[in-house]
């Protein structure tokens, strides 16, 4: 007997995530801190969008707020088009989410009794609860371990049990905070693997982690908040492109010869060291490297490599780009493809 | 619907059965409780408890040990559920809150009845009272534990917002002992009606007390017993909802 979602028979068939204009500010004694504002994004079914930034920076009230734990003071949320606040019970019904900071599961029950829990209380029938149990067991490989408390396990695998708690009812939505901080490199690698299969399986998952290479890894488009707001958004690839510099690094097998700067004299290549080159490809119509290859040769030469930024630097940069602009107006640049940067508001 | 309650009945009971340690000290601890209240007061005033109403005072503390456990379970498991990192998950489940923690309510008493039977028994043993349970009091005991839950609910409201009732609770227990022994509903005047409609629980176990004694009960015992049942849930209800949603509006849902 298929396992099926109730809630989505009822009406939502499932559909992107779209955050539409999200802010939030808290009120403290110290006074108003501005949380969150205007937060605009969208994951379409099968996506897996990295919500990046640093700590404060406002990504677990997104993610909360996104959750329905947390009521916004502006803007929506909404599932296959259907308001988060106008049905939540519907809506809800769609997410499943594993918090960070949270054990979300009970730990003095076991494996498959906590599985069963959740289940039933996302209103599967108690058979389908126990079908579906097995099925995500096996699937990230603690089968064997459902008979056993969830407090004798590792974090490692407690992790892997409060994701299937959250799959239980096979949401359209998956909100992942932090999901491999502090595992093992097996279990991290589990939790990649299972996350990528829901989103070849048509799940929308957003993710918040400060885990960049798992980031880069998982992700198909990319998010960057900093002080509460979007500073930077687009696919990941898109983004990795923009960032990374048209520089090509040539290094040697052995020292250059004495005269290599001489022999490079018009070309946009400079010595940087005493094995290694770099080659400005700014301008290239697709024959300098060439050009600098032949009078490179017969010097052996160890590898070739073209600077491609990966996650971290982007991060790296934006953050500190976005030191300076988010007090401030709202400068939006857009570059070439689908990258938006700035104070991304919309 | 049905799912909801199952499934927290089969949590209920899995962790009675696999920490019995728990529910065990519970009922000693209540056991001996009354036990020394109960020699105690006699060794002071070296005269019988209750005015030889032995089984009235057994009774009553059988139907404060419900009061409470349906007034502070909901309390407590939000306290324990923030502390233990589940509060958030419950509350992304497709139900409503209230009606969550009202089943969990209800589901505590469910499971608490075997115990609450056993520790009943043993003080009946101890004291060598007994008394006869008519189905006529069904009615008002039901009436107590749903006006019980309704003061439930608003114990785990401030649960939902400070996290900690524990101190409420010891106030809470007086105050359920006070309502027990105090004869407000029967007191006459337009007045006393209505504290007795607003103060809860107070008419509920004036009644459970007169129907299983025999005694003749008022129409106006009834309708404060009602009244006082359908304000104090309601209020219980109104002010869960409003509590779940501020909690929202702070973002203190998971705080511990």
């Amino acid at each position: 007997m298929p396992v099926t979602n109730e809630m989505g028979a009822a009406g939502i068939q499932g559909g992107a995530l779209e955050v539409v204009d999200l802010s939030k500010v808290f009120h403290t004694r110290t006074g108003a801190i501005p949380a969150v504002q205007g937060v605009s994004f969208r994951v379409a079914p099968g996506e897996v969008l990295a919500f990046l930034g640093p700590n404060g920076a406002g990504k677990t009230t997104t993610i909360k707020m996104t959750a329905g734990l947390v009521l916004p003071d502006a803007g929506d949320v909404r599932v296959g088009g259907v308001s988060l606040w106008a049905r939540h019970d519907a809506v809800t019904a769609q997410l499943g989410a594993v918090l960070e900071g949270s054990r979300n599961l009970y730990w003095r029950l076991t494996v498959r009794e906590n599985l069963e829990y959740w289940g039933t209380m996302r209103r599967l029938s108690i058979r389908a609860a126990r079908q579906r149990a097995d099925e995500l067991l096996e699937r990230v490989g603690l089968a064997d371990r459902a008979r056993n408390t969830v407090q004798t396990l590792s974090r490692g695998m407690q992790q892997k049990v409060a994701l299937c708690q959250a799959l239980m009812h096979r949401p359209h939505v998956l909100l992942l905070d932090e999901p491999t901080l502090g595992l093992d490199f097996e279990s991290g690698e589990g939790i990649k693997r299972v996350v990528r299969q829901l989103a070849q399986e048509g799940t929308a998952v957003l993710l918040t982690t400060h885990q960049l290479d798992v980031a880069q890894e998982l992700s198909d488009r990319v998010a960057m908040i900093r002080s509460g707001r979007l500073v930077l958004e687009g696919a990941t690839a898109d983004v990795l492109a923009r960032y990374s510099q048209p520089v090509a690094t040539i290094v040697a097998a052995t020292p250059w010869p004495a005269d290599m700067a001489m022999r490079l004299a018009g070309l946009p290549a400079a010595v940087t060291g005493v094995d290694t080159l770099s080659v400005d490809l700014a301008d290239d119509r697709g024959s300098t490297l060439y050009q600098v290859l032949a009078r490179l040769n017969p010097h052996p030469l160890l590898k070739i490599e073209r600077h491609q930024a990966d996650l971290a630097q982007v991060f790296q940069e934006v953050m500190g780009d976005a030191a300076g602009e988010v007090g401030g107006a709202t400068p939006v640049a857009l570059s070439a493809g689908s990258v938006r940067e700035g104070a991304v508001t919309s | 619907m049905i799912g909801l309650l199952i499934a927290e009945w089969r949590r209920m009971v899995v962790e009675a059965v696999r920490y019995p340690l728990d529910t065990i000290s519970g009922m000693v601890t209540l056991f001996m409780l009354f036990v020394g209240l109960f020699y105690g007061a006699r060794y002071i005033t070296q005269s019988p408890v209750g005015g030889g109403r032995l089984d009235t005072v057994v009774l009553g503390y059988a139907v404060w040990m419900l009061m409470m456990a349906a007034t502070s379970d909901m309390g407590w498991q939000i306290q324990n559920e923030a502390q233990n990192g589940t509060l958030e998950q419950v509350m992304l489940v497709p139900w409503s809150s209230r009606l969550v923690f009202l089943v969990r309510g209800v589901m505590a008493i469910a499971a608490f009845l075997v115990p609450c039977a056993v520790i009943i028994a043993g003080l009946l043993a101890v004291t060598h009272a007994h008394f006869v349970w008519t189905p006529v009091a069904l009615v008002p005991m039901a009436l107590v534990l749903a006006t019980a839950w309704g003061l439930g609910l608003l114990v785990a409201s401030l649960g939902l917002l400070i996290k900690r009732v524990g101190q409420m609770m010891q106030i809470i227990q007086f105050l359920l002992l006070f309502v027990i022994i105090a004869p407000i509903a029967v007191l006459a005047g337009i007045g006393w009606h209505v504290v007795a409609m607003l103060v809860p629980l107070t008419a509920q176990v004036t009644l459970l007390r007169d129907l299983l004694n025999g005694v003749s009960v008022s129409h106006w015992v009834w309708l404060e017993a009602l009244v006082n049942f359908a304000v104090t849930l309601i209020a219980g209800l109104a002010l869960f909802g409003g509590a779940d949603r501020l909690a929202r509006r702070r973002g203190i849902l998971g705080h511990y």
